[in-house]
């Protein structure tokens, strides 16, 4: 049987995925700072595997002595001294259970925590480059998988290994003869397992991917119902999910084969070595070459075989499932720092970019060589249409992305190279991307300044017209807000969070791109006149689509394909009579003369 | 009964009266299923249980020197094997099969729920709880239906087994009929335990993982700004709280297999000691004193089931009345005198050229023209929304407040809701002020029910989408330079505000249906493009009636006609220029000027704009208050 078509990639993966050395690099770190908890694990096992070897052989020894007549005294010893080797296997299998529980979560601890540490130092350009997607992805989905993999397949993994090794040494220690029988069926097993192995894990990826393909696809159908009922897509999304189930079935049914294959030789070889110790035991014993007694204990231990083997198989292709997340966390931390100087501090608070040239992808540039210089307390606005580069160009400004050629200095030093700390001491972004963080509204606020005390964070919203919302919140800046089961902001009012956000961290020049798009237009035009109180003075390079907002700039700047091609204050360019002064009069029309 | 007939075509219609009626209804759908998985779960225990025996006799032939007796033996262990391996293979094939049916089968209803629900769902159950039903709940259904097939093998095996030990040896035979069942509830006191710890356990990671997600998707924001150690100290505390958490339910766990160690082992000690008696005395062989001490060894395990069937019960009731919640929502619309369904079908064949028909909506007053484009104004953002809602007819009711329910729109004299649902729709496109564009390549995403007039080209041309397609053709690498082919990822999040805003527009021009009612269309695209957007939406709809809800006066000049809505009211029309001269709250409106003080005299439009901006130059009152 083949395997189904793989759909295509839907996305590009941005960030990187950890090498296998990378990996084993960060598993030798791990191991080094548990190595204790580690040890304790397998010794304590050991001993409870150890005294569960105990069983068969005192079974062996019963029936050695009531096949030459035993007493009920030999009998009662045999059965306490099973019974207090039971104990012992007992308390030392709880032990080491418990002891692998808690270095499995301090593992885990450590792997979700090195991943938001060196998440939250990533470079700015690089997170505006590959987005939060993938990262959260990494962040919940592959925690989760991993959590699987390190709390269960790892102390399972290695208590099996350690229970398979001592119970083979039993057998040979009981009878050598007998452990070579048992080991009869060895080949198949590992020819089974290396073809399922080969074939498994990408299976299982697969399978999984389709089966949460279903989910994704009736996630939209939900959340898009309006549309899909204005629509009329009923149908189709009906047809779509019964594709997807088919999908899911297809990898359902092949990793069903991979396991009917697989089962078998598992299988198969455990009944072989059952069969040939008792049949060929059997001989050995009517040679004489082996006592009753040792075949007993031999046919027993050869039956405790399939519990070890099967617990390592059943773990493996969960432990290669939690490799590949585990690539996926360590990938992180691959990502280069940027290059950064720290003796860089800037003289002054001009803005300057000089014939910058940048572009996203080798070879297609989107700025073509822009020049502009933005004096302190100066406004510019930044217009032009849609993909023009004026969001590229604000970044540049705002120090996230490096110009592929030409440069972009604050007070002379160059912005791309300082340390992103203390370019945003100087210099803000606020875009259209607002996002409100799980927590208490306090939180959300503290983070542009953690020193702020509530009477500041206040001022901060009334300065951005959140004073209204903010007094009817019961229990005010302790209100918990953001996704899950907070207080869901409104879009605009999420914007008006960001803006209270900038006001706190006051840098001296701020770049905002679309920063009250989402209000209403009334609302909008008074948050931005209640905000030019607080930033009078400020450097302010503002990209805007609602032309008012240009008209109130000390300079205009018409973004084209990326040049600037008008350059000039609002009567300047009036008066010019090119494409922005055509555009302004069909928008104001008639009403401003 | 074979995976191929998967998914069915029609997944049939649930009895939805109660929880334990669906599980009944979904066990009745794969009786045989059932039947088969118990059969092959016998023959799989029974033939380990039966292994024992084999082993006994062939120790005993070992024992006597009777080499014919171990042949048997060994052939019947072979025998048996062959059969375990059958039964095993069997057993998970069909176990597979049965959790897959009754997965997909509830996936379909649910899907098919969804989608002839429309907005009705979500707005009355949440989203999360939806998809819950087809992951989370469809799981635990789908392990009742496998595991309760288990669990009656494992009881066939077990009455088996005790009866052969019974028939030869009473007492023994009674300590195995009384003790497997004792052994297999002994966990059951520890289950509660484990199972809260657990559950606490997961609700923090669960903290900690929406945190660790929260955090990272507001990274952009916190590497601008800063806060990155606050915010790392909370998830730090959150994480050692789940390991906290996760280390009590390893306490719990540990001491449950102690006691699985335990208590099973006693047994056989028990079992044994009692069976090397009857040896001493001679009433049993030594052969069969190894097969008691397998047997017993071996039984405890398939018991244990019973605990997961009882688990797996518990968990697919609470399942299956999520899942009787949700896929028994109806479409709950007050309608008002006659019903759109069934009985008026007559009455609706009756809308013929909607083209040609004017649409009204009584509560306001407005009227759209047919062949016209029509443009609304209105100050606020929610009334507008719900004035093109209604002009689609067919509004799902949104709680109590049905009953001060205004009236339903008119298409050429007749209320749509009136007509069947599909009809109105097909007459009337709204197209919100939130399109969801839904994932899929690009020619997926057009390809949606039409008139065929409008080539997707003409309509991504005139909604200026022309840098989208190269937005998307970057981020889609598999397309090979084919914007047609590629990938819109969900929502569209890889796209900016305005570009998903113009891309779902030109989906909405490509239905092309008769009557287009478009709430704010263009308000997150920038001016230049917004005058192309406006002169592409007025070409293309030439001739079909359209109705565009906006205050952008770049749409408003474009427009036939221009009415304003005021409290709920038409207050005036004309056309842009037109207004602009005669209204004054129109122009307030439209120029977000200061609205202009009751008294809306002609001199009040003379007065300058109040700037409006960030950098906007202050009054000079202000500046002048501040400089003091």
């Amino acid at each position: 049987m083949k395997a189904p078509e793989r759909p295509a990639e839907q996305t590009a993966t941005m960030l990187p995925v950890g090498s296998p050395a990378a990996v084993r690099g960060y598993l030798r770190l791990l191991a080094v700072r548990h190595r204790r908890g580690f040890g304790a694990v397998v010794g304590l096992h050991a001993i409870g595997a150890a005294a569960a070897l105990v069983g068969p052989w005192v079974l062996g020894r019963l029936v050695q002595n009531l096949t030459a007549g035993s007493t009920e005294d030999y009998i009662a010893r045999s059965a306490l001294f099973y019974l207090a080797a039971l104990l012992v296997q007992a308390v030392f299998t709880g032990l080491s259970r418990l002891r692998g529980g808690i270095l499995g979560e301090e593992i885990l601890a450590d792997l979700r925590e090195d991943f938001l540490v060196r998440s939250v130092g990533l470079p700015p350009g690089v997170l505006e480059r590959a987005g939060t997607g993938d990262l959260v992805s990494r962040a919940t989905t592959d925690v989760d998988r991993l959590a699987t993999s390190v709390r269960d397949a790892l102390p399972e993994l290695s208590v099996a290994v350690v229970s398979l090794v001592l119970i083979l040494g039993a057998l040979v220690v009981t009878s050598p003869l007998l452990a070579a029988t048992a080991l009869i069926g060895a080949p198949v097993l590992l020819v089974g397992c290396r073809w399922y192995y080969r074939r498994a894990p990408q299976a299982y990826r697969d399978e999984s991917a389709s089966y949460a393909a279903i989910n994704t696809v009736l996630a939209e159908t939900v959340d898009a119902g309006q549309t899909v009922e204005a629509l009329r897509l009923g149908d189709d999304r009906v047809a779509l999910t019964d594709a997807k189930i088919r999908h899911w079935i297809d990898w359902a049914r092949y990793t069903l084969w991979l396991r009917s294959v697989f089962f078998p030789s598992v299988d198969f070889p455990y009944i072989l070595c059952l069969v040939s110790t008792l049949t060929l035991g059997g001989l050995f014993t009517l040679h004489g070459w082996v006592t009753p007694g040792r075949l007993t204990t031999g046919v027993l231990y050869a039956q405790l075989l399939i519990g070890p083997v099967d617990m390592i198989l059943r773990w493996y292709d969960e432990l290669q499932i939690g490799q590949a997340s585990m690539a996926r966390l360590v990938g992180v931390r691959e990502v280069p720092d940027a290059d950064t100087d720290d003796s860089l501090h800037p003289q002054g608070r001009t803005v300057n970019a000089d014939r910058v040239r940048f572009g996203y992808r080798e070879g297609a540039d989107v700025l073509h060589g822009i020049t502009l210089a933005v004096a302190p307390g100066q406004r510019i606005a930044l217009v032009g249409p849609s993909g023009a580069g004026k969001s590229t160009l604000g970044r540049l400004l705002a120090g996230i992305y490096a110009p592929r050629t030409g440069e972009v200095t604050l007070g002379g030093a160059r912005l791309a190279v300082m340390p992103p700390e203390r370019v945003r001491a100087q210099v803000a972004l606020v875009n259209q991307e607002h996002h409100v963080f799980v927590g208490t509204l306090r939180d959300n606020l503290r983070l542009a300044r953690p020193d702020a005390d509530d009477q500041e964070l206040r001022g901060a919203l009334d300065a951005v017209d959140a004073g209204q919302w903010f007094e009817a919140l019961p229990e005010g800046l302790d209100t918990e807000v953001g996704s899950g089961g907070g207080t869901q902001l409104t879009p605009p009012q999420a914007q008006q969070l960001a803006l209270a956000r900038l006001v706190l961290a006051d840098p001296h020049t701020l770049v905002l791109d679309e920063a009250t798009s989402l209000l209403d237009p009334r609302a909008a035009r008074h948050l931005e006149r209640s905000l030019a109180r607080v930033l009078d003075g400020r450097t302010v390079i503002a990209i805007a689509h609602r032309l008012h907002t240009a008209h109130d700039a000390d300079r205009i700047a018409v973004v084209e394909d990326g040049r600037i091609t008008e350059f000039g204050s609002h009567p300047e360019l009036i008066a010019a009579g090119g494409p922005y002064a055509a555009l302004w009069q069909s928008w104001r029309d008639e009403a401003t003369d | 009964m074979s995976l191929l007939h998967l998914p069915m075509p029609d997944p049939g219609s649930p009895d939805l009266r109660s929880s334990l009626r669906l599980l009944a209804w979904l066990g009745r759908s794969q009786r045989k299923g059932q039947l088969l998985s118990v059969l092959w779960g016998t023959l799989l225990m029974g033939s380990q249980a039966a292994t024992p025996f084999l082993v006994g006799i062939g120790i005993q032939a070992a024992i006597d020197h009777h080499a014919r007796q171990l042949w048997f033996a060994g052939a019947g262990a072979l025998t048996l094997g062959v059969l375990q391996c059958a039964g095993s293979l069997l057993l998970h094939r069909q176990a597979v099969w049965n959790w897959v049916t009754a997965a997909s089968q509830v996936r379909q209803l649910v899907a098919r729920q969804a989608s002839t629900l429309g907005a009705g769902l979500s707005r009355r159950i949440a989203t999360g709880e939806i998809v819950a039903v087809s992951s989370g709940d469809v799981e635990k259904i789908g392990w009742f239906v496998e595991v309760s097939s288990r669990c009656g093998a494992a009881l066939v095996v077990w009455l088996g087994v005790s009866a052969a030990v019974l028939w030869r040896e009473p007492q023994l035979g009674l300590a195995v009929l009384l003790g497997v069942p004792v052994l297999a509830v002994s966990v059951w006191p520890l289950l509660r335990p484990l199972e809260a710890r657990f559950t606490r356990q997961r609700e923090l990671g669960g903290k900690a993982a929406e945190l660790a997600a929260d955090t990272v998707a507001g990274l952009r924001v916190l590497r601008g700004i800063g806060g990155e150690e606050l915010f790392l100290d909370r998830y730090r505390a959150a994480s050692q709280k789940v390991r906290a958490a996760a280390v009590r339910t390893a306490r719990t766990w540990s001491l449950m297999q102690a006691q699985q160690v335990l208590l099973p082992g006693m047994f056989v000690v028990g079992t044994t000691w009692y069976g090397a008696h009857l040896v001493v005395s001679g009433r049993i062989g030594v052969g069969e004193l190894v097969a008691v001490y397998g047997a017993c060894a071996f039984l405890a395990g398939p018991l244990r089931i019973l605990g997961e069937t009882a688990e797996a019960w518990t968990a697919a009731r609470v399942a299956a009345a999520r899942a009787v919640r949700v896929l028994a929502v109806q479409r709950d619309e007050q309608l008002g005198g006659e019903t759109g369904d069934g009985s008026a079908e007559g009455t609706a064949a009756a809308l013929t050229a909607p083209e040609r028909a004017d649409l009204h909506d009584p509560a306001t007053g407005l009227t759209a023209y047919a062949g016209r484009l029509t443009a609304v104004v209105c100050g606020d953002p929610d009334l507008a929304g719900a004035v093109a809602a209604r002009l689609g007819g067919h509004v799902p009711v949104d709680g109590a407040d049905s009953a001060s329910r205004p009236a339903s729109a008119t298409l050429g004299g007749r209320a749509l809701d009136t007509l069947p649902l599909e009809s109105a729709r097909a007459a009337v496109l709204v197209h919100d002020k939130d399109p969801v564009l839904l994932s899929g390549t690009l020619a997926e995403l057009l390809d949606i029910p039409r008139s065929g007039r409008i080539a997707p080209a003409a309509a991504l041309a005139a909604a200026c989408a022309e840098d989208v397609l190269d937005a998307l053709v970057d981020a889609s690498p598999s397309a090979g330079g084919d914007p047609m082919r590629a990938r819109i990822t969900e929502r569209g999040r890889s796209l900016s505000g305005g570009q998903r805003q113009r891309l779902a527009l030109a989906r909405a021009l490509v239905a092309d249906p008769p009557v287009l009612v478009l709430d704010e269309p263009t308000s997150a695209v920038d001016s230049h493009t917004e005058s192309r957007v406006a002169a592409g939406i007025a070409e293309l709809r030439k001739g079909r009636t359209t109705v565009v809800f906006a205050t952008s006066p770049l749409i408003l000049d474009r427009a036939d006609r221009v009415v304003l809505l005021q409290q709920g009211r038409v207050a005036g029309q004309g056309t842009h220029r037109e207004l602009m001269h005669s209204q004054a709250e129109y122009r307030a409106v439209v120029t977000r000027e200061e609205p202009v003080a009751a008294a809306s005299s002609a001199s009040a439009s003379s007065a300058a704009p109040v700037s409006a901006s960030p950098f906007a130059s202050m009054s000079a009152s202000v500046r002048a208050e501040e400089k003091r």
